[in-house]
C-alpha cells in the first residue's frame, strides 16, 4: 500500500528535544485503569511494604500484565478509589525485589527462552509490545511473523521517538539484538523517518551491521507512525500471522530486563500543548501525582488529555496519577470568549485542512489551539475531506452514513476494521461529525457481537458433542 | 459587541425546552451563532478541530459568485437585485419552516441556492416566478428528501427546471439584450415595460443563423442569457478560486468542460457545416457556469472522486447530445440533473471497486 492520505497539524506548544528528571513526590496514585489495561487482580493488600519493581496488580485479561512498584513504599488502598496509593516513598534500590531464586527455577523449567520471556513480562516490559494491527497485548509465548520498530512519533504535542534515541543509543542497538533473539528468523522492520540529518545517518550506520534489520522510511506525516500503517505499507497482513510493534522506549525496556534483570519502572513522557506554561520532556515514575504536573506545567482554564491531542483521551479528575501507558500529557486550553462573526474573518492566523482562509497564502501560523469545535454539527455535505485525509484508504463519510442506518454488515464490508482511529477525520469535518469516536463505538460493537456469536457457536458444538457422545 | 452577546445570552431561556417561544429555537440558534462563534466544546478526541465550518464553506461559494453578480449587474441592470432578495426571502422562508418543523438547525445550505437560483434565470423573469422557483425547488429538491445533504439533485435545478416546464412561454420570452458602454445597464431597471430590451435571443438560438463572435463570448458582451452565465471570464475568476479553495472539486469541472469540448471537436470535424466548433460551445449559454457552480455541488454529485470524473464525462456528453441532436437549445440543467440521477448509481460502482480493492489488505 502506498502512503495517502494524512496530515500534519502545525501548532505552537511542541516540547522540544530535551528530558528533564523529576525528582520522587511524597505520594504515588497508580490508576487501576488505564486506556489499554484494566489491573484488576490486585497482589497487594492494605498497609503493606512493597520494595522496587514489587507486583502490585495484574490484568488478568491481558496476559497477568503486571502493575510494579515505581519505588519502595507503603501500599494504601482505601486513600483514593480505582487507584493504589503508595505513601512513605523511597527510592533506595538495596531493598529492591530480586528475582534470582525464581529465575533459576523458571529457567530449569522453561529453559533460555522460556526465562526471556518471563522476564519481559514481569520486569515491565511486555506492556510496550502491542500487535500491529489490533493494538492488544500480543501473547508473551508466540512468535510474530515480523517484527516492526517505531523509532519516532509523530502526533502533535507527544514525545519525539528521537528523544530517548538520542540519550541511549546504546542500549537501543543492544535491545534490538535481545528483541531478535526472541525470534526464529522473522524479519525486524525499522521504521525511520525520511530525514536527512547527522543522527540519521549516524543510526543508519549503526544498523547496517545487522542483516536481520529492514530500514523502512516513511515520510514524516502524521499518522504514518502508526503500526497497522506501517505494517500494509510493507504488505504483511493481518491474517498471516501476528506482527509486533515496538517503540523506542519498548526496546529500551527490553534492554533493560534482558541485560540488567532490572524492571522499567520510569516513563518518558511530554508535558506539552497550547495550554501548556511550558512544554518539556519529563522521566518520572507512573503514578506521579496529576495534580502538581496540572499545577506546575497547566495554565488556568485549560484541559489536561491523556496522549496526544487528537487520539488522547480526557483526564478528569478522578484520575489522580499518570497511568501506566502514558505517553505524554497535553494540555488544550479552554475556548473562551465567542468570536463576533467568526465565519466572516479573513483568517491570516487559521490553519486549515482546506484553503478557505487567508492563511493558506502564508506558511506562518500564530493560531493557538482551543478545544472549541468552531462550527455546528450538520449533516454531511460529501466534501470529501474526510477521506481525503483518511490515512487508511477508507471511506469516514459513507461509513458515518451507514452507521446512522445502523447497517452493521456494511459497515464491516466497508472495512471500518481498517482504520487506525488517527482522529484525522473528525478534526477536518466542517460539519463537525465525530467520525472518530462513532468509528470506536462501532467498532467495540462489532467485537462483542463477535464474541457473543463465538461464545454461541462454541456452546452448540459442545451441545453437539455431548449429543453424539451419547 | 459584548452587549449584544449579554443580550443573547439574556434571552437564550426563552427558546430552550419549555420556554416561551421554544418552537422558533432553530431560527433563534440560527441567528445567535451567526452572529457570535458556537460555543460548543470538543467533548470526545480529537480535542481540538479545524476551524472550516459549514457556513465558512457556503461562504466561499458565494464568494466565488460575486464575480457573476456583478457582472449581471452591469449587463441587465438593477432587476437583479430584486430577483436576488426574493429567492433568498423565499428559499430562506421554507427552510425556516422545514427546520421549525423537524425540529432540527437551519442548514446553510439555502444561502448558496438562494442565490444560484436567479442567477440561473433570464434577466426578465418575473418576480413571482421568481419566488416560486425558488420555493419549488427548496420544497421538492431538497426538503422532501429530508433537507441538505440528503438530497439527489441540486435545489437550483429543479426549481429552474419546473419554471422551464411549466412556464415554458415566458421563460423563452425574458432575454434581454445586455448593456454595453461604462455604465451598462447599470442605471437601468429592465421590465416588461420597456419592451424594447426584450429579445428572445441567446447565441445558442442564433448559433442557426450564424455565430457569435468567441471573443465576445468570452467576455459576456452584446451576448445574451441567463444573468449569471453570460461573462466566461468573471466565471472563471470565480470558479477558480472556487478550485482554489478546494470547495470544488477540480475534477467535475475539468472532466465536464473537458468532455464537451472534445465531444463537440468530434462532431465539428465529422460535419462542420451543422456542428459548431468545440470552444465556442465551451463559451455559450450555462456550460460553465453549470460545471464551476452548479455540478460541483457535493451533495449532488458522486462523493468519491473516480466518480467525479464520470459523472463529469456523463454531463460534458449529454450537454453536447441535448444542445445538437434535441429540440432544446440548452442542455446543460437536464445534463446536471441526469448527472444527479446517476451520481449514486456510480457511487456504488465505485465502491465495489474499491472494496475489492479492499479485500485483499
Ligand atoms: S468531512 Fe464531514 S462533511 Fe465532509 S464528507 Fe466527511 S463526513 Fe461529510
Ligand atoms: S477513518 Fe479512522 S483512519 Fe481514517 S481518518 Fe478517520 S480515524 Fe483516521
Amino acid at each position: 500500500m502506498k502512503f495517502r492520505g494524512g496530515y500534519n497539524i502545525r501548532f505552537q506548544g511542541k516540547p522540544g528535544g530535551l528530558l528533564k528528571d523529576i525528582l520522587l513526590p511524597e505520594v504515588l496514585y497508580l490508576p487501576l485503569e488505564s486506556g489499554s489495561f484494566n489491573f484488576s487482580a490486585l497482589c497487594a493488600t492494605h498497609g503493606q511494604d512493597v520494595g522496587l519493581g514489587d507486583v502490585l496488580a495484574k490484568d488478568p485479561d491481558n496476559h497477568d500484565i503486571p502493575l510494579l512498584s515505581p519505588t519502595n513504599g507503603k501500599v494504601n488502598l482505601e486513600a483514593a478509589p480505582g487507584h493504589i496509593t503508595l505513601e512513605d516513598l523511597s527510592d533506595d534500590s538495596s531493598k529492591s525485589y530480586t528475582y534470582h531464586d525464581e529465575l533459576e527455577h523458571i529457567h530449569k523449567k522453561m529453559g533460555s527462552a522460556g526465562l526471556k520471556r518471563y522476564k519481559l513480562l514481569n520486569l515491565g516490559a511486555w506492556e510496550f509490545v502491542k500487535e500491529a494491527y489490533t493494538g492488544q497485548i500480543p501473547n508473551p509465548l508466540s512468535t510474530p511473523q515480523a517484527v516492526i520498530v517505531s523509532t519516532f512519533r509523530l502526533e502533535p504535542f507527544l514525545i519525539r521517538g528521537d528523544v530517548l534515541l538520542k540519550e541511549h543509543l546504546r542500549q537501543f542497538t543492544r535491545g534490538l539484538e535481545h528483541l531478535q533473539s526472541l525470534l526464529a528468523y522473522q524479519p525486524i522492520y525499522l521504521a525511520f523517518p525520511k530525514i536527512k540529518s547527522n543522527f540519521a545517518a549516524k543510526i543508519k550506520e549503526q544498523i547496517r551491521g545487522y542483516a536481520w534489520v529492514k530500514l523502512i522510511e516513511v515520510p514524516l506525516k502524521y499518522p504514518y507512525d502508526s503500526f497497522e500503517i506501517i505494517s500494509r505499507h510493507i504488505g504483511l497482513r493481518h491474517s498471516t500471522g501476528s506482527i509486533w510493534g515496538v517503540n523506542v522506549e519498548g526496546v529500551l525496556a527490553i534492554d533493560m530486563a534482558l541485560t540488567n534483570s532490572k524492571p522499567c519502572l520510569e516513563r518518558a513522557i511530554s508535558v506539552a500543548g497550547p495550554g501548556a506554561l511550558m512544554s518539556v520532556n519529563l522521566r518520572l515514575p507512573t503514578g506521579y501525582p496529576l495534580s502538581k504536573i496540572k499545577n506546575e506545567y497547566g495554565l488556568q482554564n485549560s484541559i489536561a488529555i491523556d496522549g496526544g491531542v487528537l487520539t488522547g483521551r480526557l483526564l478528569t479528575d478522578d484520575i489522580k496519577g499518570v497511568p501506566t501507558d502514558c505517553r505524554g500529557i497535553t494540555f488544550v486550553p479552554e475556548q473562551l470568549g465567542r468570536e463576533f462573526l467568526g465565519w466572516l474573518r479573513p483568517g491570516f492566523g487559521r490553519q486549515s485542512y482546506s484553503d478557505c482562509f487567508l492563511s493558506s497564502l502564508c506558511s506562518h501560523f500564530p493560531e493557538r489551539l482551543t478545544n472549541a469545535v468552531k462550527g455546528e454539527l450538520r449533516p454531511c455535505v460529501s466534501c470529501g475531506f474526510c477521506e481525503d485525509a483518511c490515512p487508511a484508504g477508507i471511506m469516514p463519510h459513507q461509513l458515518h452514513k451507514l452507521i446512522y442506518q445502523d447497517d452493521i454488515d456494511a459497515v464491516e464490508k466497508f472495512r471500518i476494521d481498517l482504520c487506525v482511529e488517527c482522529g484525522l477525520c473528525s478534526f477536518v469535518c466542517p460539519s463537525k461529525i465525530e467520525l472518530m469516536q462513532q468509528f470506536r463505538e462501532m467498532k467495540q460493537t462489532i467485537l462483542k457481537e463477535k464474541e457473543i456469536a463465538a461464545a454461541e457457536a462454541a456452546k452448540e458444538a459442545a451441545l453437539e458433542s455431548a449429543t453424539e457422545a451419547e | 459587541m459584548r452587549v449584544l452577546l449579554k443580550i443573547f445570552e439574556k434571552i437564550s431561556p426563552i427558546f430552550e425546552e419549555g420556554g416561551k417561544l421554544a418552537a422558533i429555537k432553530p431560527l433563534y440558534e440560527a441567528i445567535e451563532n451567526f452572529c457570535f462563534a458556537p460555543s460548543a466544546k470538543a467533548r470526545c478526541a480529537p480535542f481540538s478541530r479545524d476551524p472550516l465550518d459549514i457556513k465558512r464553506y457556503m461562504t466561499m461559494v458565494i464568494i466565488g459568485l460575486l464575480p457573476c453578480v456583478v457582472a449581471s449587474l452591469y449587463f441587465f441592470g438593477l432587476r437583479v437585485i430584486p430577483m436576488i432578495i426574493v429567492s433568498y426571502m423565499t428559499g430562506g422562508t421554507v427552510e425556516v419552516v422545514f427546520s421549525i418543523i423537524r425540529k432540527e438547525p437551519i442548514a446553510e445550505g439555502f444561502l448558496v441556492t438562494g442565490l444560484i437560483f436567479p442567477l440561473i434565470l433570464p434577466p426578465a423573469t418575473p418576480l413571482w416566478m421568481v419566488a416560486l422557483g425558488c420555493a419549488f425547488g427548496v420544497f421538492v429538491g431538497k426538503e422532501v428528501f429530508g433537507g441538505t445533504g440528503r438530497n439527489l439533485f441540486n435545489p437550483a435545478i429543479v426549481g429552474r427546471c419546473f419554471l422551464v416546464l411549466a412556464y415554458p412561454a415566458v421563460m423563452s420570452s425574458s432575454w434581454v439584450k445586455p448593456g454595453h458602454g461604462i455604465t451598462g445597464r447599470l442605471l437601468e431597471y429592465v421590465s416588461s415595460a420597456n419592451i424594447e430590451a426584450i429579445t428572445s435571443a441567446t447565441p445558442l438560438v442564433e448559433a442557426k443563423h450564424g455565430l457569435e463572435d468567441m471573443s465576445h463570448m468570452f467576455m459576456g458582451l452584446d451576448i445574451s442569457g441567463c444573468l449569471g452565465e453570460t461573462s466566461a471570464l468573471m466565471i472563471l475568476c470565480g470558479g477558480i478560486f472556487l478550485l482554489l479553495t478546494k470547495v470544488a472539486n477540480w475534477r467535475t469541472v475539468v472532466s465536464i468542460l473537458g468532455s464537451a469540448v472534445i465531444f463537440e471537436a468530434i462532431l465539428h470535424r465529422v460535419n462542420p457545416e451543422q456542428f459548431a466548433p468545440g470552444m465556442w460551445h465551451l463559451f455559450a449559454g450555462g456550460l460553465m457556469f453549470g460545471a464551476f457552480f452548479m455540478a460541483t455541488d457535493p451533495v449532488s454529485s458522486p462523493s468519491t472522486n473516480e466518480g467525479k470524473w464520470m459523472y463529469g464525462i456523463l454531463i460534458g456528453v449529454i450537454v453536447i447530445l441535448i444542445r445538437n441532436f434535441s429540440g432544446y437549445v440548452e442542455g446543460m440543467m437536464f445534463a446536471i440533473l441526469l448527472g444527479n440521477i446517476a451520481a449514486p448509481i456510480i457511487d456504488e460502482m465505485v465502491f465495489s471497486v474499491r472494496l475489492r480493492l479492499l479485500k485483499n489488505e
